[in-house]
């Protein structure tokens, strides 16, 4: 049975070698591109179901390539990067990269990354008036959430940036992300702020759920399923 | 300064005074903060007064509920105050009539400041108490110094906070007394904590903002400061004793002129005391002239050491000069000594024009000192015959030529003659030359050519005219001629010092290294003076840099000069007050910083312009040793920038280099370890060979890390033997995997040379990696091996995309690689530069060539490296 095909953007031979039969046994099916090109061609006529995407390609900029696929396609991308890429990696998870692994990294957490961002994009075209995760109820309209039949007495803010995260769960948002969705495009460097927001959410969502609210160093947020 | 200079008293004082008499006396209690206990101090005194029978009443007194003023109130008779309806309420306030028809001895009404209710005769209670006074009713009253008009802008910049109730300065000015109620800061804080002045929650507030011990501090120097103005000596004393250190905004600015006189230590002394007094910048002003001497120089350096500036001009004009100087500066308060009547004309004159000016600046005149001390340094100079003997021989000649030719110059052209030579003589050698030529011009002329010749008598009184002309001549033109001359002097002194400074500063932009600067430094101060040191100061203190004339000592004496003056920063020896017996002068070298050394020079004798081409000196020479230590430290952190970049590309390249294969052998052993059931065999060998083969790359890579870590430790050892190359390129290929398709290619005069098989091994191995990593896979790589007279050159040749040009110099680098866009190349970067490291080790030489200039001949498009070494 094959759940999906995914296209392996990287320079590396070694990669593939090993994530080809890896993919296939966990019953996806691997494409494989080695230069950006050869990668914007293939999701144009393949049309994978996710990316895996190196920042270091021989031809083009991670980000750039990034950049020209969502111009034409709104596919899954996680990005293979590394600890000294770091600046590249929040480009691009704020150019439109929904999830990302640093390299060496273990198989297990690839496939489930690969498995989120796959139910993700099943759910995402739905409108939903209200929002469930464990215990939580969360209504997109008006500024109500209940805990366990319990209302949480959020602000406005709060409740915003709980509807931001639940709407994104299992996916990083960065601290531009976040900031942008809630303050506006003036206040993307107060990552202060959001601390401070962040702080007294996990404070009201009590210990299970606020376990779940995962800081990602550097990077941003990811609420956990 | 209201003292006329001859001793009699102001009439507008005395007029003052007059209309005083018929007026109540006013006594202000003035204090620095609320709570310092002004109140009370008036209540006391006022208590004793009573006591003593006086007719007192207490016209207003606000207690603010404080029980030690209440307590003092008993037995004092109080006026009522006076309701005034308000907007619904009624405000208390002074009763003024109720006061002028009880017409008490002496009234005590509080807080001068106040602003009355609006209905009330006058809108401030002051305007209350200046009628009470106009009845002839004595008044104290009481007033913190922030009411003060004048103070109100320095308070709110201090407190922050702007008082709306002021008093024009003028009513201060009317007090015939004031009395300063000075609580020190701490105590006032001390009082308000235990609530001694307000509600403890107010009061804590009050600790916070408006009683801040800055404030307060602040606060109390302004009302000392402004008691001191107004009061006696004994309170400037005071006021001096406990100064405290404050910022101030400038607003006197004291001048202190100085002369070739004995006054002039006195007036930079009395301008100094003065300018500390107003905290006012003291600047001394001099103005060159030739009997400058070395009182002036005195008076100068004392003034720089008692923290003014020193300003020195050429000017003919003394009182042009200075007023020009005063009104440019702003100058508030001029100090001059005060000239005897015959002596200094200028003075005279400078005395008079400034006391015209008066309404611009106040005038302090410094006496002489009673005993003149004799004039010092001032040795009675030679006289010098040169122009005595010059003007006797003119006149000798010109008059025998006279005698001979009397019958063709009439005796009027001999006068006119005479004059000629009065005029030459005087202008050429002064006054007093002049003066001599007259005499003795007269003489002859009046001998020899005025009937009756050969006799002295004078038989016409037009004679006695002619002598009185020759005089005068002789005078004029003496003294006009001298002043051009002196004039002319001192501008060229100050043109030429001005010349040499400004080469100077050539000179040390020039400078390269530190003790060029230093070198130049010494030998500028030499030519000025007979010889020159720079003395910097290091760990073990001072140090002798540089020295002109070269091996220049310092004796025990002078040593201590110079670190006297780099300790106080100012000049010391020679000229100065400091250990003036030593021959050298010390000048401070003063960065930004702070001091850096000391600059000698060794003068015959000090003038004001040497003196100041000195200071300048040092000036430069400070900014150039400044300047030249900066540049060191900048080459210094560009070192370490360099060594920074260098670990920064081996943390790079080391992240990369293990990144790639540890992700593979990773995802490789786990894909094996969790789905190794669902693969097929072939899969799973594939994944064991690239886990191998990942192992073999990780351990390359540490080997190349070593050999760097050897080369740059030293521990390179090399043995040159006869080395055959075929072998050596044999193995190297062997271990290359890549390098399957290599062709060698060795002529049959190069199969020998002279190299470390080892070390050669590895360096074709790191050349055919190389090639490998940037040509096609599956291309052709052709190793040759040529000779060249007594060497042979090895060259590994790829198909690959070659080397930018650009780029081609530093691909020897440690951590160089081709850049391609974002991407970085596999491979630590050190291949290379290994390779150049070891070929070198043997005495050979490595270089590359891209793209090939010889392409048809073995059709590789890429680039050639080749090795040259030593044939065998």
């Amino acid at each position: 049975m094959i759940s999906g095909r995914i296209l392996v953007v990287d320079d590396e031979k070694q990669i593939h070698r090993f994530l080809a039969p890896a993919l296939t046994a966990a019953g996806y099916e691997p494409l494989r591109a080695e230069r950006g090109d050869e990668a914007l061609r293939q999701v144009a006529s393949a049309a994978p179901d996710l990316v895996l995407l190196d920042l270091g390609l021989p031809d083009m900029d991670g980000q750039e390539v990034l950049r020209k696929l969502r111009e034409f396609s709104s596919v899954p991308v996680i990005i293979l990067s590394a600890r000294d890429q770091e600046a590249g990696k929040i480009a691009a998870l704020d150019s439109g990269a929904d999830d990302y692994v640093e390299k060496p990294f273990a198989l297990g957490e690839l496939l489930a990354r690969i498995r989120t961002a796959l139910r993700r994009k099943g759910q995402a075209q739905l409108a939903m008036h209200e929002l469930t995760l464990g215990g939580l109820r969360l209504d997109t309209t008006a500024a109500k959430a209940e805990l366990n039949g319990m209302p949480l007495g959020l602000t406005k803010r709060e409740h915003a940036l709980l509807l931001l995260l639940l709407r994104n769960h299992g996916r990083v948002l960065t601290h531009r992300q976040i900031l942008t969705a809630l303050w506006g495009p003036a206040h993307t460097e107060d990552v202060a702020y959001l601390r401070v927001y962040i702080g007294q959410l996990r404070r009201k969502l009590g210990e299970e759920l606020s376990a779940k609210l995962k800081t990602e160093p550097g990077v941003g947020y990811r609420l956990e399923e | 300064m209201a003292i006329h200079d001859d001793g009699r008293p102001d009439p507008d004082a005395l007029l003052a005074s007059a209309e005083r008499s018929n007026r109540g006396h006013l006594k202000i209690f003035l204090g620095a903060a609320p709570g310092v206990g002004k109140t009370w101090e008036m209540l006391d005194a006022a208590q004793a007064k009573r006591q003593r029978g006086l007719d007192v009443v207490a016209g207003l007194i606000e207690t603010h509920g404080r029980a030690g003023t209440l307590q003092k109130l008993e037995g004092l008779e109080l006026l009522p105050r006076r309701a005034v309806p308000y907007r619904g309420q009624a405000l208390e306030e002074f009763d003024l009539d109720a006061a002028l028809a009880r017409h008490p001895r002496l009234l005590l009404v509080d807080e001068l400041a106040h602003t009355n209710a609006p209905g009330l005769r006058h809108a401030k209670r002051w305007q209350d108490v200046q009628e009470v006074l106009k009845a002839g009713i004595d008044v104290w009253s009481t007033v913190n110094v922030q009411h003060l008009e004048s103070l109100n802008d320095q308070v709110a910049r201090i407190t922050g906070v702007r008082v709306a109730e002021t008093i024009p300065d003028t009513v201060l000015d009317m007090a015939d007394e004031i009395e300063l109620i000075d609580l020190p800061p701490a105590e006032l804080r001390a009082r308000l904590q235990e609530g001694h002045i307000y509600r403890p929650d107010v009061a804590t507030r009050a600790l916070k903002d408006f009683f801040r011990e800055g404030n307060l501090g602040a606060l109390r120097e302004m009302a000392l400061r402004r008691a001191a103005q107004r009061i006696d000596r004994d309170v400037t004393q005071y006021m001096r004793l406990r100064a405290i250190p404050g910022p101030w905004p400038v607003a006197e600015r004291v001048l202190a002129l100085v002369g070739a006189d004995a006054s002039a230590g006195n007036v930079v002394r009395h301008a100094a005391r003065l300018a500390e007094a107003l905290r006012a910048p003291l600047t001394a002003f001099h103005v060159e002239r030739t009997s400058d001497d070395a009182r002036v120089q005195a008076a100068l350096d004392l003034a720089v050491q008692l923290g003014g500036n020193v300003v020195t001009q050429n000017a003919t004009d003394l009182v042009h000069a200075v007023l020009d100087y005063a009104g440019q500066h702003n100058i508030t308060h001029i100090v001059m000594g005060r000239q005897p009547a015959k002596r200094w004309r200028f003075g005279r004159r400078l005395a008079e024009a400034l006391t015209r000016q008066s309404a611009a600046f106040s005038l302090h005149f410094v006496p002489l000192p009673a005993a003149p001390a004799p004039r010092p340094g001032r040795k009675p100079s030679k006289p010098d015959w040169e122009p005595y003997l010059l003007a006797s021989a003119l006149l000798g000649a010109v008059t025998v030529i006279g005698v001979v030719a009397n019958k063709y110059v009439p005796q009027e052209a001999m006068g006119l003659i005479f004059t000629g030579i009065i005029a030459a003589m005087a202008s050429r050698s002064g006054r007093n030359a002049g003066l001599f030529t007259a005499f003795f011009a007269f003489l002859l002329w009046n001998f020899c050519f005025l009937p009756p010749v050969y006799t002295f008598s004078v038989s016409d009184p037009r004679d006695v005219v002619a002598l009185l002309v020759f005089l005068l001549v002789g005078l004029l033109t003496g003294q006009l001629a001298g002043r051009v001359r002196q004039e002319a002097g001192a501008a060229a002194a100050r043109v030429e010092a001005l010349r040499r400074i400004s080469l100077f500063g050539q000179r040390l932009s020039r400078a390269a290294t530190l003790s060029d600067v230093l070198a130049g430094a010494a030998e500028e101060a030499a030519s000025m003076a007979n010889a020159g040191i720079v003395l910097l100061s290091g760990p073990a203190g001072l140090r002798a840099e540089a020295t002109q004339p070269s091996g220049t000592m310092l004796d025990e004496a002078a040593a201590a000069a110079a670190e006297w003056c780099f300790a106080h920063g100012v000049e010391t020896g020679f000229g100065t007050s400091t250990l003036p017996s030593v021959p050298w002068r010390f000048l401070p070298l003063a960065s930004n910083a702070g001091g850096i050394g000391v600059l000698g020079a060794k003068p015959a004798a000090i003038s004001p312009p040497l003196a100041q081409a000195l200071s300048a000196l040092a000036g430069q020479t400070a900014l150039a040793v400044e300047r030249a230590r900066l540049s060191l430290h900048t080459a210094r952190a560009e070192a370490q920038q360099d060594s920074q970049k260098l670990r920064n590309a081996l943390l790079a390249s080391l992240s990369h280099d293990l990144r790639t294969p540890l992700t593979s052998i990773r995802g490789a052993a786990e894909t094996l370890a969790q789905a190794g059931n669902a693969l097929d065999a072939s899969t799973r060998a594939d994944l064991l060979a690239s886990i191998t083969q990942d192992t073999a790359r990780m351990t390359k890579f540490l080997a190349n890390i070593m050999d760097m870590a050897r080369i740059e430790s030293g521990g390179l050892t090399v043995r040159r033997e006869r080395v055959r190359l075929e072998e050596v390129v044999e193995a190297a290929i062997a271990r290359v995997s890549g390098a399957l398709y290599t062709r060698v290619n060795i002529a049959p005069d190069a199969t020998h040379a002279q190299a470390d098989p080892a070390l050669l091994e590895q360096v074709i191995v790191n050349l055919l990696d190389n090639a490998v990593k940037y040509a096609p896979p599956d291309s052709h790589i052709r190793i040759s091996a040529t000779r060249a007279g007594n060497s042979i050159g090895l060259g590994v040749a790829d198909a690959g995309v070659g080397i930018a040009p650009g780029e081609l110099q530093a691909v020897f680098d440690s951590f160089f690689r081709a850049s391609r866009g974002d991407r970085v190349a596999p491979g630590t970067g050190l291949g290379l530069a290994i390779a150049k490291a070891f070929t070198e080790a043997m005495g050979g030489t490595i270089s590359a060539q891209s793209p090939r200039t010889d392409l048809p001949a073995d059709g590789m498009p890429g680039t050639i490296i080749t090795l040259e070494l030593p044939a065998a």
